[in-house]
């Protein structure tokens, strides 16, 4: 213990993991206040009931869409030069997916309860869908990553018998992909359906929600797996991937926003077109609320419009910085639209007295645990991405074999 | 681990998971079938004439319900004004026919009994707030915090003989069921006995309400409702309350909304 003490230094890696500790250790200590205090900490209320935990679990979901996409991609398509990518793509997913099970541990009244729902089974229920389908592919995800962890060299040296056993399990990918995809169609589409079915909220209640999540899910998921790609490229210029591998993967990216794109003009002249009671009045409120520089600005110009042409032309894409905003933006914009789309049917709540749907205006504002839960959750996943980049070798060309690495 | 115990591993994961559940739906079965159901839907009917917003009625539930006074599970509005007097509009759960929050409970806590009442197993709540969005009533409230202090409405407003839920849960009106099962075990009649009826209907001062079996043409709902036009809160959504208002008279008579 001493010897390490005494090897530690402060360079640029260290000081990043200390920044994320510092984070964690926030974020636990505010998730043990949240436990032992109850839900009454939060500002959220009878009104709005779901806030930052929710969007920002949504958001940990979307962006880990890159690893069906990229497996289905390389297995079951053949496209096997996206395999790295698929790698990296598929441990990012398993640090999201598990990002996303402490932000609903948090957020659920009876966390002691969180079993209940593979237990007890409401088949008409879009959320009991969403769970079982969280609950599998997690599992998926699991068995997708044993060969990944297998690369880790503590484990190897520990445990050689079961890291063999480890890597083996790479045969299963192609039926773990199929899974993969059957899953989270499944589940990306219906989390968006998840608000689409409330008849009580006219603003959510429409058909195109799950089409829009699934399409943001692919187009957020696929530009944080390149975002990952591109910052280690910059950090280490050794682990970078072929510049073909990644301009092939812009472009798809580049049309996958320009069919989301097309979707959400489809989408904005539906909810403005409409007999629905309610929902034109509600929309009208939400263009000159709190949220509407978000709605439109954010969400169309810098999430979708902006980055698109950046990604569709070849030489925008060169400048690696340029690449890179564009990247963020897309993860960004789908931050903000799963923070919007949660939002927007909780702020304007009808009232039940009027024969007509009356919209009315409700506010939220994150409270300080609030903010630093998921700020801790936040680090554990860059600090679990940053352990798989450097102790898995996710970027790394290497044989999957029995044998140990060096 | 070869492929052999791998497979036996997963097996028994699977069997404990299917065994498990078997015995929650075992258990499910016995839970519900409690109350004695002979084609009795309970319905409400509150006249919006008669009623003078005192809040008895809310105070009459926080007692008999041991409701936390940070919440409530009937709630009084003021609507409008008809001919210079104040309306109000009482609303709590409306025990609806197609309950939004019943099918969307993802592990279903939110249930409706045979006799129509809309109840929660706060055993099973996980606490999700779902239910909370999808109601168009804004009849649910959530435990955001334990309710532990004593209940100001006891002993003035009546006695509770419900538990205290736990914090983490979602609840809402039954319209005292309670009241209703231990009733009918009695041999008492709902709605024209006030030890069988809920105690909004039995504290309101000005006897706005009437309860009763929608299915019996003899119970006072179903006269109520025979003799004088009615509406139920937000129609046109499709959820079939059964909680259904007397509208005030000038608008009544010309419009029978």
């Amino acid at each position: 213990m001493i010897a390490k003490m005494k090897s530690f230094s402060i360079n640029p890696y260290n000081a990043w993991l200390g920044f994320l500790l510092v984070l964690i250790l926030g974020g636990i200590t505010a998730g043990i206040f949240v436990f032992i205090r109850g839900l009454v900490i939060t500002n959220l209320t009878d009104l709005t009931p779901w806030g930052l935990w929710i969007a920002l679990d949504l958001s940990s979901i979307a962006l880990s869409a890159g690893a069906f996409s990229l497996c289905a991609g390389v297995y079951l398509l053949g496209l096997k030069q996206f395999k790295t990518l698929a790698r990296t793509a598929a441990f990012i997913g398993l640090t999201g997916y598990g990002m996303a099970m402490l932000f609903l541990l948090l957020d659920i009244g009876r966390p002691d309860r969180f079993y209940n729902g593979f237990i007890f089974w409401n088949k008409h229920s879009v959320l009991w869908e969403v769970i079982m389908c969280i609950g599998l592919y997690f599992m998926v995800l699991t068995m997708e990553n044993l060969p990944n962890l297998a690369r880790w060299r503590w484990l190897q040296d520990r445990f050689p018998k079961l890291v063999g056993w480890m890597s083996q399990t790479h045969d299963n990918a192609p039926y773990l992909a199929v899974a993969g995809l059957v899953l989270s169609i499944l589940h990306q589409s219906s989390l968006g359906a998840t608000y689409g079915v409330l008849i009580s909220r006219p603003i959510w209640y429409r058909p195109g929600l799950a089409g829009l999540f699934f399409v943001s899910a692919i187009a957020g998921g696929i530009a944080m797996t390149l975002m990952v790609a591109v910052i280690v490229g910059i950090i280490r210029p050794g682990l970078q991937i072929e510049e073909k591998t990644i301009s092939q993967v812009a472009r798809f990216l580049g049309w996958a926003l320009v069919v989301y794109l097309y979707l959400r003009f489809w989408d904005l002249f539906a909810m403005t077109y409409t007999i629905q009671p309610g929902r034109a009045e509600g929309f009208d409120l939400l263009t000159r609320g709190t949220l509407s520089f978000n709605l439109w600005y954010g969400e169309i110009l810098f999430g979708i419009l902006i980055p698109a042409i950046i990604l569709l032309k070849g030489s925008y894409r060169q400048n690696k910085l340029v690449f890179l905003a564009a990247l963020m933006m897309v993860v960004g914009g789908l931050i903000a639209y799963r923070w919007d789309t949660n939002m927007v049917g909780q702020m304007v709540v009808q009232s039940p007295l009027s024969v007509v749907i009356l919209p009315r205006y409700t506010h939220y504002t994150p409270s300080l645990v609030e903010v630093i839960s998921s700020a801790g959750i936040i680090a554990f996943g860059l600090f679990t991405i940053t352990f798989g980049i450097r102790h898995l070798h996710l970027m790394e060309q290497m044989p999957f074999a029995n044998n140990r690495i060096n | 681990m070869n492929r052999r115990e791998f497979l036996k591993l997963t097996l028994a994961l699977f069997g404990s998971f299917a065994g498990h559940k078997l015995f929650g739906k075992l258990n499910f079965a016995e839970a519900r079938a409690s109350a004695k159901y002979s084609g009795q839907k309970w319905g409400m009917v509150i006249d919006q004439n008669k009623c003078n917003g005192c809040g008895f009625c809310v105070k009459a539930c926080q007692a008999n319900n041991d409701v936390n006074p940070e919440m409530a599970w009937n709630k009084v509005y003021s609507s409008t004004k008809v001919g210079g007097k104040e309306i109000f509009t009482p609303v709590s759960c409306q025990h609806c026919e197609h309950a939004p929050c019943v099918s969307v409970c993802p592990v279903g806590a939110s249930y409706c009994r045979d006799d129509g009442i809309v109840m929660m197993d706060y055993e099973r709540c996980i606490g999700c707030r779902y239910c909370l969005l999808a109601c168009p009533y804004g009849a649910r409230s959530f435990n955001w915090d334990t309710f532990s202090g004593p209940n100001p409405t006891i002993p003035e407003w009546g006695e509770p003989d419900v538990e205290r839920r736990s914090r983490g849960v979602v609840e809402k009106c039954t319209f005292c069921f309670q009241r209703i099962d231990r009733g009918l075990a009695e041999g008492l009649t709902p709605g024209i006995d006030e030890a069988a009826t809920p105690a909004c209907v039995n504290a309101c001062p000005v006897n706005a309400r009437v309860f009763g079996d929608l299915n019996d043409p003899d119970s006072p709902v179903s006269k109520t409702l025979k003799n004088s036009p009615a509406f139920r809160l937000l129609e046109s959504l499709g959820t079939g309350p059964r909680v259904y208002y007397l509208p005030p008279q000038p608008v009544g008579k010309d419009n029978n909304t």
